[in-house]
């Protein structure tokens, strides 16, 4: 091997470029981590590692490098529902709902109460599928299979509802501006949710021992990438992630949407802001979202169109809201969830802006969370954060 | 303004006494029970799921009613339809590339005279040999049709077993009960030759769909 110094040009201008140079005089190296591995779902980080400590983390996504925002203004109003759902795949009604929701307020749409109803079922189901997805993802990272296969086999019962209820499994295509697709297809379907969430509500006990009282979870999530209040507020962490520092905010409790302000639920709130904390804060708002099924069940739906009656609906593909702006927003599993719609009175939107929770928890937060951490904390602050890599794509 | 609400919540905090978990060794010995339950796995190829009623799957087109009016191929968001010109046939009908289709059904809800209509098929997949795998011309068949393939086989396949290219854009799908439906496709979106003799006020002339 020859000489191995680098000349002091060469890293200069690999200075002055951002570039990485190999080899590096320290002992420190360089690891990608993704997209293929489980945890990063589909972007990947290129960490800076000195021994088993991490110097520097890199967020690299890109990999779906989808557009959806810009694909949106190129589409008709209400087939931008098939491409906007893509931005959150465990829980594509959240999107959904957004968007349908800013259309509705451009347009002046009452929503009729039954179509409200449903929507509310369907983000709470989507709320608790998603939980279960998030299980699973972390069971995995923390080497508990087990609970991820019957979390796994759990959502599959919320996705046969969602197959007789709205015709798809994963994407639902469902909610539309101005009330939703399809009616409920009868009082079999109510009884069969109430059963799922009877049924799942019967094995929080057995998550509870095997995931959230295990030891090793405690073990691997104690202390692991805290953060406080402060630095949660400046990076604009929402959701399960905010409410782990200590501060109380929930969209449904804080600006109520849909029938929100008629249910009962609790939000629950730790300071700690480590792995931990964010863990049971999740399991906690599992337990809650199965409770509001149920209340939403004990309710019932109320009779009425399932769709607004407007005459301009007939000519869907030309469909043309007037003038005027909107912004809606929602609670996902994933934080604070909104679209804003500008429309400029043609049967496109001028334009269409997602506010995911996932540029700032996958990317933001997640670099500086990651400094200093250990290699096998790494999926561990992923899954906490839990992200939508699309989203950060969008 | 969010803020405010932050310092004088009006959320009802649970106490974190109630969130707070005790870890345990022994708990998580548990979960060996299920080894004695009854498997939630589906055993695929020897048992199968039935799709959902009104399942999103494969179209169907009643050639008859369709008016070609390409309302289907402005609201389809994949941009997937195509309308065809096929013979015999006095107006476009859509050609649906499942390439690209997202089964969003949006299609068939726009479709004015109820023409465009769907099935429970969902097998995207063929067995895997060389000559399935090609995209086929597509055009949707009769909803009649499909629903008694379905009852016959019952397994939610694709209902054309093979497609036959003849020349002249002259097509022959061979369904899975072996009887034979025959078209010529003239064109895409283009005005036919002159000796099928549409109305001009045709609308879909001008490759619409495409874009
Ligand atoms: S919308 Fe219906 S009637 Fe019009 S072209 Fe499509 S299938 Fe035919
Ligand atoms: S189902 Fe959706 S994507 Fe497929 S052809 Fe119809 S409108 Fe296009």
């Amino acid at each position: 091997m020859a000489d191995l110094e680098v000349p002091n040009e060469l890293r200069r201008e690999a200075k002055e470029h951002d570039m990485y140079l190999h080899p590096i005089d320290r002992d420190t190296y360089e690891l990608f981590f993704g997209p293929q591995h489980m945890a990063t779902e589909n972007f990947s980080i290129i960490l800076k590692m000195d021994g088993n400590r991490i110097e520097k983390a890199i967020v690299n996504p890109g990999f779906l490098h989808r557009g959806f925002e810009k694909l949106a203004e190129g589409r008709p109003y209400f087939t931008n529902i098939a491409l906007l759902l893509r931005i959150c795949v465990p829980e594509s009604d959240v999107p959904e709902n957004i968007y349908s929701m800013a259309v509705d307020e451009i347009v002046g749409w009452e929503v009729p109460e039954r179509a409200i109803w449903i929507r509310t079922t369907v983000l709470e189901m989507a709320r608790v599928s998603a939980w279960m997805f998030w299980i699973m993802g972390f069971g995995n990272e923390i080497g508990l299979y087990t609970p991820g296969q019957w979390a796994a086999a759990y959502r599959e019962r919320f996705m046969r509802l969602y197959e007789e209820l709205t015709g798809g499994r994963v994407y639902h295509i469902y909610t539309v501006p101005g009330g939703v697709r399809r009616d409920i297809p009868g009082d079999r379907w109510l009884r069969q949710l109430r059963d799922t969430v009877e049924y799942v509500k019967g094995k929080m006990k057995d998550f509870d021992e095997i995931l959230f009282d295990n030891y090793i979870t405690f073990e691997r999530t104690e202390g692991v990438g805290v953060m406080d209040k402060r630095f949660a507020l400046k990076h604009a962490v929402t959701g399960p992630n905010l409410r782990a520092t200590g501060v109380p905010y929930d969209v449904r409790k804080d600006d109520p949407y849909y029938l929100y302000d008629q249910l009962d639920f609790e939000v629950p709130v730790l300071k700690e802001g480590d792995s931990l904390a964010r863990v049971l804060i999740r399991r906690y708002e599992l337990e809650q979202d199965l409770y509001i099924l149920e209340q939403l069940l004990d309710m019932g739906p109320p009779s009425g169109p399932y769709m607004v009656q407007d005459a301009r609906l007939k000519a869907l593909p030309r469909f043309k809201p007037p003038k005027g702006d909107a912004y809606a927003h929602v609670e996902s599993t994933k934080g604070d969830f909104g679209a804003y719609v500008v429309s400029d009175g043609s049967h496109k939107p001028y334009r269409v802006h997602v506010r995911g929770p996932s540029q700032s928890h996958g990317v933001t937060v997640l670099e500086e969370l990651l400094k200093g951490a250990r290699l096998a904390d790494v999926p561990v602050i992923l899954k906490t954060l839990d992200n939508c890599p699309p989203d950060i794509d969008r | 303004m969010k803020m405010e609400s932050v310092e004088k919540p009006r959320v009802r905090v649970v106490g974190e006494e109630k969130v707070r978990i005790k870890k345990s060794f022994i708990k998580p010995w548990m979960g060996v029970k299920y080894l004695f339950r009854k498997p939630v796995t589906i055993k695929i190829p020897f048992e199968k799921i039935e799709p959902a009623p009104k399942y999103r799957g494969f179209h169907t087109l009643n050639w008859k009613t369709c008016v070609g009016c390409n309302f289907c191929g402005q609201i389809c968001p994949a941009r997937a339809i195509e309308m065809t010109w096929m013979e015999g046939e006095k107006r476009p009908h859509p050609k649906i590339d499942y390439g690209r289709c997202t089964f969003c059904q949006f299609c068939v809800d726009v479709c004015p005279t109820g023409a465009l209509g769907f099935s429970e098929n969902f097998y995207l997949t063929t067995g895997g040999l060389e000559e399935d795998l090609e995209l086929y011309d597509w055009v949707p068949i009769h909803p009649d049709k499909v629903r008694e393939l379905n009852e016959k086989f019952g397994d939610y396949r694709f209902p054309v077993e093979r497609i036959e290219k003849k020349g002249d854009g002259v097509y022959v799908y061979h369904l899975r009960d072996g009887s034979r439906i025959e078209f010529k496709i003239l064109g895409y979106g283009l005005r036919p030759p002159a000796a099928a003799k549409p109305k001009p006020a045709a609308k879909s002339s001008g490759g619409a769909p495409k874009e």
